[in-house]
């Protein structure tokens, strides 16, 4: 296994809790903002905030403009509707979510819509996934209930589309086409919904973990535009596992310390992944090279401090 | 409560009469309103007690009486509020939050780092029953001291322009924090062994860096350049102000040669036109310079922009210095005098010799505080002065020629380091730096030297038994803890304590509200680093009642699962049978199937759940059987039956509704689907089912009425088939 490290990072230190943030999609050619989810804990006051990012060395963020909200983000995700203005959707962990308009000139929150707390969910909404042109967004919460919201021009409407009163609990969501998107939930499980098929999860993965990586906790979900048939999970202990519904009962372990057979794969953190993401900036040919029964480039980011590329077989890490 | 803090005396005596001494804003008492929203009347009653870091938790009581007659479920008992109080770090300088936390998190790693190096030695030193640690302990010190140095802010200066301002004589740095100047000095003394033989030059260097921070209290050399560059731009001809020649012989006294220089630069005699008429004097000033910029220095190497020479050996040093101290005697005796002119330059630059020479009066009264006087003696009087003993001596006759009435930190600092005295250095580093300093102070204190490794690592009776070390880093680690922000750092110091660390980071977890899931994870791998598996488990105990009181089944479950707490499980399998019992005889599974995939195959604790899995199978074979007539199916649900009825976690109350639901199984056309012994197994139950109806424990089920007596006669039927059969 071959390990490189990245030279070239910045920390541009905080003076408020950072829970989530994400970049705005680019408004114009030179302007690049970031949209942060922040939590000062000496005053309680959670907000989120558009930061300008000046690409200097060490880069400069600016803050730009300012929402409170009352209660910590546990959710924050972003999208934007063809051609017209980005939104950023965030949720608390008191149960609201919120929907908020940046400005595309001057990125000042023009409107905000929202649904109250003990309104979607019963406590805290674990996560949330906005579909690419922003239209709807699906949220799930430890109360095991999974809500669909749709965005639209009068405001915010949600359905619920399953709730197993507290017997299950979502942890992370994310969209795999309009109607189809996956959950993950406790003991590394992940269920894949479709809503031409009401009533409760298409299919469900649960593979055959030892004792570790059975009491892991999924954090974050990806599924890659070209290739929707496969579910990339972060979580607990390092883990970080591809799931192919084709093969729905074995899991591809990329990391983690339960690799199955204990030669082949091993594991970057033995921290909580937050965040798995493919890595984007990967050209479409060099996809094209790597056949597809192999996972794609995953990035991802942990507890104990660790971003790391990973491929199968091999990781370049910072 | 101002009351409490101090005593007042109407005779205003009371600043001499209080122990300890309140700087004066913190005499004005803040007032914080309390928003209780409580309806009057409200009893006189209150609890007051410490919350998470700053805050206080005070209780507001009803009145008993009213409680009663009050409806409103709302303010029943009364209410909690949390005060948060404002405040800082008062005794330290890092009072701006988010700096200090970057230092907080910071000085971790190579704290960390440095005590693993630590322990490694000590293991191998213990292999080889020597200590031979000393080199390479001292370079991993000087290593951690520098890092910790860095984390403290840059001593580069801000970028300089290209084309440089010849008015421009101080650089524009940042700021320096007396935190760091503390540290270098502690950096210089105990923890820089290789260059232990230029003391005298590093503390040149240290005085450059931070003299301004001597001038929030006294007047000192770096105010008075300060003050001369903003007169600089508005003077015509500089050689005829007083103010040039004492900044210039004051920065000369402390060393800042390249400053000296620059300003001798900018003495008239030097422009063009006065080029012609000026030419003695002119040579007098550049004879100075030259001269000054050659002064000879016993260091290494010189930073860039540095004047004089380095003489790495010291007769070398010696041999030049002689010949340079013979070069201004004989500037000094010169005939050119004589024919300079302006009477200003004449004797100020001779003033300068003087200083050069050493001559004690001229240095004493060209610096300002004694931390100067004493930088200019190792300059130009002593530069051999080497040894402790000696450097004290010469700081106590400093001292006494610039006394000052309440010495700068620093100053009482530096004190304490001269007269080697660790305790006073100890007080000093916690009295005026803070817990963050002493804690990572004594890594260097201790470094080479015994007598401070014993006095801080000897086991105190009045600490508690803890060395003094050990106490110090409890005491960090609990201001650390009291932060939500910095709680997480907090195990790192803890665990290096060895007597109570690990005591004290079990408390530290068990205060941390873990039913807020990410805190439960980042304890749970707090605890799998440090071995903790019992705290581990009782947090996930407590996350699993919490989340089963919240009404989320599965994640109670799941961290019960976890902690491998068969007790409760067992408890929670009853109650979740209550609501099996009446749900999913009927209705489809759908629910309870995600609960079942999480309870996972029988290797794992699930105390009575595993009879949800057996049960969903049965139920699952058995609605195949009511879809067609399967005989390989019925044959399927009847075995399934067979193993429901015969393991001991299938609850009694679920025997007769099992049996109810098979009584299609029990009724089988064509042959009997249980053979004799399975039969009369059931027959069994079903007797000890009407014995334990008869106790008073027993609870019913709500079954049709002629459900026990049809399920018997369907039992005796088969047994009657079955015996038939064979």
């Amino acid at each position: 296994m071959a390990t490189e490290t990245l030279k070239q990072f910045h920390r541009l230190p905080q003076s408020t809790y950072v829970d989530a943030l994400r970049f705005l999609p680019p408004l114009s050619a030179f302007d690049r903002y970031v949209v942060v989810a922040s939590f000062n804990s000496d005053s309680d006051e959670t907000s989120i905030e558009i930061h300008a990012l000046n690409p200097s060395t060490p880069p400069i963020l600016t803050l730009q403009s300012s929402f409170t909200l009352s209660s910590r983000i546990s959710s924050l995700k972003v999208a934007q509707k063809s051609l017209q203005n980005p939104l950023i959707a965030a949720s608390t962990f008191a149960g609201s979510l919120h929907v908020l308009f940046p400005n595309p000139i001057d990125v000042s929150f023009e409107s905000e819509v929202s649904i109250p707390e003990k309104t979607l969910h019963l406590g805290p909404i674990t996560c949330l996934d906005l579909q690419e042109n922003g239209s709807a967004c699906v949220s799930v919460g430890e109360d095991g209930r999974v809500n669909l919201i749709s965005v639209g021009d009068s405001g915010l409407d949600y359905r619920r589309i399953f709730d197993s009163k507290g017997l299950v609990s979502y942890t992370a969501s994310r969209w795999a086409s309009p109607t189809e998107f996956a959950t993950g939930g406790l003991g590394n499980s992940l269920q894949w919904w479709d809503q031409r098929r009401p009533g409760g999860p298409v299919s469900q993965f649960k593979g055959n973990w030892s004792q570790g990586a059975a009491s892991g906790v999924v954090h974050s979900i990806d599924i890659h535009p070209s290739r929707k048939h496969t579910c990339l999970a972060g979580g607990s202990y390092g883990t970080v596992f591809a799931w192919d519904l084709r093969r729905p009962q074995q899991p591809i372990v990329l990391s983690g310390i339960d690799a199955g057979e204990p030669m082949s794969s091993s594991s970057i953190s033995e921290s909580e992944v937050w965040e798995v993401q493919y890595d984007t900036f990967m050209s479409a040919s060099n996809r094209a090279n790597i056949s597809s029964e192999r996972v794609l480039p995953v990035m991802i980011c942990s507890e104990d401090g660790i971003l790391a590329v990973i491929k199968q077989g091999c990781h370049l890490q910072s | 409560m101002p009351g409490l803090l101090t005593v007042y005396h109407p005779s205003g005596h009371d600043e001499s009469s209080a122990l300890v001494q309140f700087s004066s804003d913190s005499n004005t008492p803040i007032v914080y309103s309390l928003h209780h929203g409580l309806k009057s009347p409200i009893a006189p009653r209150l609890s007051i007690s410490w919350s998470r870091g700053n805050s206080l938790r005070v209780s507001v009581f009803r009145s008993p009486e009213t409680t009663e007659t009050v409806l409103d479920e709302v303010e029943v008992g009364g209410k909690v509020v949390e005060l948060k109080l404002s405040g800082e770090y008062v005794d330290s300088e890092i009072n701006d939050a988010a700096r200090w936390r970057r230092i907080a998190y910071g000085s971790v790693s190579p704290f960390a780092h440095l005590q693993n190096k630590k322990n490694a030695m000590a293991a191998l030193s213990e292999l080889r029953h020597s200590a031979p640690y000393d080199v390479d302990w001292s370079k991993y010190v000087l290593e951690y001291s520098k890092e910790i140095n860095s984390l403290l802010g840059s001593r580069g200066s801000s970028p300089t322009s290209l084309i440089e301002d010849p008015k421009t004589v101080l650089e524009n740095v940042e700021e320096p924090s007396s935190l760091k100047a503390a540290w270098e000095l502690l950096e210089i003394f105990y923890a820089d062994k290789q260059s232990q033989a230029w003391i005298p030059e590093q503390l040149v260097d240290w005085l450059a860096d931070y003299d301004s921070l001597f001038s929030e209290q006294v007047p000192s050399v770096h105010l008075r350049l300060v003050e001369f560059q903003a007169e600089l731009i508005n003077i015509q001809a500089v050689e005829d102000e007083p103010a040039y020649w004492q900044a210039i012989s004051s920065a000369l006294a402390v060393g800042w040669l390249d400053i000296v220089v620059k300003l001798l630069r900018l003495h008239g005699s030097y422009q063009l036109n006065q080029l012609g008429n000026r030419e003695t004097e002119n040579g007098l000033v550049e004879a100075v310079a030259v001269l000054i910029s050659k002064m000879p220095r016993m260091r290494a190497h010189l930073p860039d922009g540095k004047l004089g020479e380095c003489y790495y050996n010291k007769s070398d040093f010696i041999k030049a210095w002689e010949k340079w101290r013979a070069q201004i005697t004989k500037l000094d005796c010169s005939a050119f005098w004589l024919q300079c002119s302006h009477n200003h330059t004449r004797e100020n630059l001779k003033l300068l010799l003087q200083i050069m020479l050493g001559n004690t009066g001229t240095l004493s009264s060209a610096t300002f505080h004694w931390v100067e006087l004493y930088i200019a003696h190792f300059l130009y009087i002593s530069p051999f002065t080497s040894g402790l003993e000696s450097m004290h001596a010469l700081a106590q006759k400093c001292m006494q020629l610039k006394p000052t009435s309440s010495p700068h930190k620093l100053m009482r600092l530096i004190i304490g380091i001269l007269g080697e005295n660790t305790e006073v250095v100890l007080a000093e580093c916690s009295r005026s730096f803070g817990s963050w300093m002493i804690a990572h102070a004594t890594e260097l204190l201790t470094a080479g030297s015994i007598q401070a490794e014993i006095l801080l690592k000897e086991e105190r009776h009045n600490l508690g038994g803890v060395s003094i070390e050990e106490s110090h880093r409890l005491v960090y680690a609990q201001v650390l803890s009291s932060h939500a922000l910095t709680w997480q750092i907090a195990p790192i110091y803890l665990i290096s304590c060895v007597k109570h660390g690990v005591g004290l980071l079990e408390i530290l977890l068990y205060k941390q509200p873990v039913y807020h899931s990410q805190v439960l994870l980042k304890n749970i791998e707090i605890c799998r680093l440090y071995d903790l598996d019992s705290v581990s488990a009782n947090a996930m105990k407590i996350a699993g009642v919490h989340h089963w009181k919240h009404g989320r089944n599965g994640a109670g479950v799941f961290w019960l699962q976890q902690a491998g707490d068969e007790v409760r499980l067992n408890r929670i399998a009853q109650k979740l049978f209550d609501f099996v019992g009446k749900s999913i005889s009927d209705e489809s599974f759908e629910q309870w199937e995600g609960l079942i995939e999480l309870l996972g195959s029988e290797s794992r604790t699930a105390a009575g759940l595993e009879f949800l899995h057996k049960y969903r199978d049965f139920k699952k074979s058995l609605q195949q059987v009511q879809d067609g007539i399967l005989t390989d199916a019925a044959r399927k649900a009847g075995e399934a039956l067979i193993l429901l009825m015969k393991n001991p976690s299938t609850p009694q109350r679920f025997w007769l509704p099992l049996l109810y639901d098979s009584l299609k199984l029990l009724n089988w056309q064509g042959r009997p689907l249980l053979n004799v012994s399975q039969t009369n197994l059931l027959l069994n139950k079903l007797q000890e089912l009407s014995v334990a109806r008869l106790r008073p424990d027993f609870v019913e089920v709500g079954m049709p009425a002629g459900a026990l007596s049809s399920v018997r006669v369907a039992l005796a039927t088969n047994l009657g088939r079955a015996i038939l059969e064979e």
